[in-house]
């Protein structure tokens, strides 16, 4: 293994460890409850990234699939029983599983168009969802909305799992970008990002490549869905699939900087304590959506490459004035 | 190969973030509740997002039920201090404000919010704590459903029974006057469809033929085929589960159409007393049904004295007042009363209380089962002559019904 | 029969409003490269200014569009300029995506603030009025919007063949290194098209007004059926746009009659899916790299 990887390794390491230990350390559930907010959206995000990051794909209907599992997990309750307690946990990669599959044909469609034409197919698959939400009556009761069985955790720590189930699907979707950045996969991705048509001809899989990216990132969204839809214990066919949600993913990536590893999570670690401190000082923000705009104008219009790549620039930059000591230095030796 | 200084800072950052959390965490003394100062009471209220009107006039209610009280000295000799969170419409909002409320604010009691959307998770973070949960707007399924025994619902009936009262009403009338036939066009909402289904319940069973029964999405914005369908099959009654949109596309259809049945009653819409006539037409409003949980000029506990406060905080006409600012000062008596019949704040002296006795507020006399029920029945109210009126039951009319119902003016 | 008839009547004529807002759309992404996900919401925002003129100062919808559409195409070029135009690199059309997106969310939370999120409807004295032409209903306003769409795509498509800047359009959206080297000014083409782009739109709000109740939150549905519209005809295409539209108008209300209303809105979701299984690119649409 070489010494970036294992220092990768490490890195990764520390900060899943302190992860972990955090709701053992705080007891504060509110605290707790807000970590789990911000693992939410660091999953969502990174999920996100891992597809539409990766192949340079924008895809608007991410927040399908998360309803589609949070519904997939409700209704496995209500008419097959999985049990309550720690059992829905244990259930939760089939219905990662169980989404990605029934998603083949709509993937098949959708693969085979073009960047903007394919980001308003999958917008329009956010629609359809909630549509199919609403007029399923007997299965979803429709806009009456699901319940889900409250668990019989402890009250003293009643957040806990729910905070590690997701700490658990972020660790998950980091290990994927990861393993997919080193692998041939990645490598496919990387090329269709660059020119699709060159790729095509050099003999990629092109659609095969897209489609398990696909793959993997609807099977994490859907199982936060998943885990979100038990920890609230109801859901309805608008919270399900909630445009705002997947916009403030899609803003935290952008944010932290896309297609890097760590970006989404970042972007997810800086907005979400924010928005819960913003939301408690400005009291009635009747602003709340033109607050929201405008971080979003702001960060796709003067930091569209995010935090992360910037960062890394003007590292690069600084090193460079370290180096040479100042003096200009020809653009081939910059770093990419 | 630069990759590496920043995602080992990217990486750092993210781990210190966790210890700072800690350490703020461990940092934020708890409050001790004390014995004096104020009783903190917290709120999740929509005050953005798609529910931000009702939320909004909820905390009106909220806010003049605040003033009124401690104006009387408060409760239990303390003023009462209302901690108000915006949760933006969302429930994962609203479930985490009352999550904050009840660990890090450690308020006294909670209300509950607008929509029962956002109140069956509520109620359910609310119950984990063992804290009562007086609401005033949660009276769907969703919430019952949910089987807990901490919940008291401020109207006088649940959502789904609201409809009755247009049936016990019909059953009134002399058999030559009721209707034989109806239709039933409803829009696809918790409250909307299934308590026009619950009307047709009753009324199937007492004999009266659905000609034509259908649900429409949210987005219908166009209701002539669906009134023509219905028309097309002669119904007497048109008895609809609506919202208030598309209350008015269907009587606005119905009068393109030029079709007039003999009763039409809409569960939203027609009982909006300022906003009706200006989006039908003035001259179609009359004889058409609704009904309502609260009524201006209705003669329940503490009315009158809460609509002349109310106008003098906010200004406006009786007319204009939300119900939902009422539903939120029902909450409010209610806590008055019980804390005050007790002599505590105790949570669960307080669940236990609630459900036993009647409590008196300006929705009426109030009574729950063990779920949360409240066990009594909302208003039918009528157009008549350009105004509403309540008109049934018989104890809280403030005119007789008028049958059938006469032809638009157009 | 009888009814399949009326609602096909009912889905050409609402069919030709969504057509013209649907051009619009079209015409943008045909020229920039930019999807406007903010049409949507630049509908709704004139049908609320089109509602404010009726209520406060009594102009008839109809007659508002010719102090709205001037309007919105002042913003629509001011839009291009402070937002779209920034744009640079490959990302740019994608970006826009999101941009414009951010975009209508601005307008829906302001349009919020200040009228609240009650539905409003414009109501003036004819609304309710029909005609009976053969057994068959048709709603008097419903026949002015179309009559009114039909004769704004008839001046938008003159524009676009008979005069010298719709030439440069059309240069433009067929090639646009070309055109850029016979002298057509790109920026140029761009603002001012993405003014009249938004102008259909406005043009189209004024009316929606009339025909629907509204409320901020309205632009989702309305920016959903427009995006598969566009996608249908074919993106870029006018007349893909036109008849997509129709096809739409006529599908919803056939299946709301015959099937349910429930299923609709999404029969038209069926629709799109099935033709982009045959036809990637949309009925109209050119088979482009880069689409």
């Amino acid at each position: 293994m070489s010494r970036a990887t294992a220092a990768g390794l490490v890195r990764g390491g520390a900060f899943a460890g302190a992860a972990v230990a955090f709701p053992f350390v705080v007891h504060a559930a509110w605290i707790v409850n807000i970590g789990i907010l911000t693992l939410m959206y660091a999953t969502l995000a990174t999920a996100w990234n891992l597809f539409s990051g990766y192949t340079g794909y924008i895809s608007l209907g991410q927040i399908a699939f998360f309803g589609l599992g949070a519904y997939t997990l409700a209704i496995s309750f209500e008419h097959f029983g999985i049990g309550s307690g720690y059992n829905p946990f244990w259930a939760l990669p089939l219905v990662g599983g169980g989404v990605a599959l029934a998603s083949l044909p709509v993937a098949w469609i959708a693969l085979r168009t073009r960047h903007m034409t394919f980001a308003i197919v999958t917008l329009t698959l956010l629609f359809v969802v909630q549509q199919l939400a609403f007029n399923l009556h007997s299965l979803t009761h429709g806009s009456s909305g699901m319940m889900l069985p409250t668990p019989t955790f402890g009250i003293a720590n009643y957040d806990r799992p729910f905070y590690l189930a997701m700490l658990a699907l972020l660790l998950v979707a980091l290990a994927l970008c990861w393993v997919v950045l080193r692998s041939k996969l990645g490598l496919m991705l990387l090329a269709i990002r660059e020119d699709e048509e060159k790729a095509r001809g050099l003999g990629v899989r092109v659609t095969g490549a897209k489609l398990v990216a696909w793959w993997l990132s609807i099977a994490v969204t859907a199982m936060v869905g998943g885990v979100w839809a038990y920890y609230l214990t109801f859901i309805y066919p608008e919270s399900a699939v909630d445009p705002l949600v997947m916009i403030g993913a899609v803003l935290m990536t952008f944010l932290g900087g896309r297609g890097t590893l760590w970006g989404p999570t970042i972007g997810a670690f800086v907005l979400v304590p924010a928005q819960q401190y913003l939301l408690t000082r400005l009291g009635a923000s009747e602003l709340y959506l033109v607050g929201y705009s405008a971080v979003f104008m702001v960060v796709l219009l003067v930091l569209p490459r995010g935090i992360l790549p910037s960062l890394r620039d003007a590292i690069a930059r600084a090193r460079e004035r370290q180096r040479t000591g100042g003096k200009r230095i020809a653009r081939s030796q910059a770093a990419a | 190969m630069t990759r590496t200084p920043a995602r080992r800072l990217a990486a750092a950052l993210l781990t210190g973030a966790f210890a700072a959390a800690a350490v703020a965490a461990s940092g934020s003394a708890a409050h001790a509740r004390g014995s004096a100062g104020p009783i903190k009471i917290g709120i999740s209220l929509s005050l953005s997002g798609d529910f931000s009107d009702s939320g909004k006039a909820a905390q009106r209610g909220y806010k003049l039920w605040q003033n009124v009280v401690n104006a009387h000295g408060g409760i239990l000799g303390r003023k009462v201090q209302l901690i108000v969170q915006d949760d933006t419409s969302s429930p994962t909002q609203a479930a985490t404000n009352y999550q904050t409320f009840i660990t890090k604010d450690k308020v006294d009691l909670v209300f509950g919010p607008f929509s029962t959307l956002l109140t069956a998770p509520s109620a359910s973070v609310a119950n984990r704590y063992g804290y009562a949960f007086i609401e005033p707007a949660g009276g769907g399924p969703a919430v019952f459903d949910e089987k807990l025994h901490n919940v008291f619902f401020t109207q006088p009936a649940p959502a789904l029974q609201s409809g009755d009262v247009f049936a016990k009403f019909l059953a009134t009338l002399p058999k030559s006057q009721r209707p034989t036939t109806a239709a039933y066009p409803s829009l696809d909402d918790p409250f909307a469809s299934p308590i026009a289904d619950h009307v047709r319940g009753i009324l199937e069973k007492r004999g009266v033929k659905t000609v034509y029964k259908t649900i429409y999405p949210s987005e219908t914005t166009d209701m002539t085929p669906i009134i023509q369908k219905a028309a097309s099959k002669h119904p007497q009654a048109i008895i609809g589960g609506t919202q208030n949109g598309d209350a008015y596309a269907q009587i606005k259809a119905m009068v393109q159409l030029k079709f007039s049945p003999k009763f039409v009653f809409l569960t939203n819409g027609p009982n909006d007393p300022a906003e009706f006539p200006s989006k039908v037409g003035p001259k179609n409003v009359n004889g058409i049904f609704s009904t309502g949980d609260w009524f201006p000029q209705e003669h329940s506990p503490g009315n009158a004295a809460f609509v002349k406060a109310y106008l003098a905080a906010y200004g406006g006409k009786s007319d204009t007042i939300d119900p939902t600012s009422a539903e939120a000062y029902a909450v409010g008596q209610v806590a008055q009363a019980v804390t005050k019949k007790i002599h505590s704040l105790d949570n669960k002296k307080i669940i236990a209380t609630l459900h036993t006795g009647s409590w008196p507020t300006v929705e009426g006399v109030l009574r729950w089962n063990s779920i949360g029920e409240p066990q009594g029945s909302d208003l039918l109210v009528e157009w008549i002559n350009g105004k509403l009126y309540p008109v049934f039951p018989a104890n809280i009319a403030l005119h007789k019904p008028v049958v059938p119902k006469p032809p638009w003016g157009g | 029969m009888h009814d399949v008839i009326q609602a096909v009547i009912l889905g050409v004529l609402i069919g030709g409003v969504y057509a013209l807002m649907a051009s619009g759309l079209t015409l943008v992404f045909g020229i920039m490269k930019v999807i406007n996900v903010a049409q949507g919401a630049l509908v709704i925002l004139a049908a609320y200014l089109s509602y404010a003129l009726f209520t406060h100062l009594h102009i008839d919808p109809f007659l508002s569009i010719l102090v709205v559409t001037p309007a919105m195409f002042l913003l629509g070029v001011l839009v291009q300029i402070v937002f779209v135009r920034t744009l640079r690199g490959p990302d740019a059309s994608e970006l826009s995506l999101l941009v414009t997106w951010a975009l209508a969310l601005g307008i829906e939370g302001v349009l919020s603030v200040i009228f609240k999120t009650t539905f409003r409807a414009t109501n003036p004295s004819y609304a309710n009025r029909s005609w009976d032409v053969l057994g068959y209903h048709v709603g008097e306003v419903r026949v002015f919007a179309f009559a009114a769409s039909a004769l704004l795509l008839l001046l938008l498509s003159l524009l676009l063949t008979r005069t010298r800047f719709g030439r440069s359009v059309r240069a433009t959206v067929q090639n646009p290194t070309a055109a850029a080297l016979l002298g057509v000014d790109e920026r140029r083409v761009s603002t001012i098209g993405f003014g009249i782009g938004v102008s259909m739109a406005a043009a189209a709000g004024a009316v929606y007004g009339v025909l629907y109740p509204f409320n901020p939150g309205s632009h989702y549905d309305l920016i959903s059926r427009l995006l598969s519209i566009v996608v249908l005809g074919g993106l870029g295409s006018l007349g893909g746009a036109v008849v997509a539209a129709l096809l739409m108008g006529v599908t919803e209300a056939v299946v709301a009659v015959e099937i349910s209303p429930t299923w609709a809105a999404f029969s038209f979701f069926v629709v799109l899916l099935a033709v982009l299984l045959v036809r990637p690119q949309g009925i109209f649409g050119l088979r482009e790299r880069t689409l």
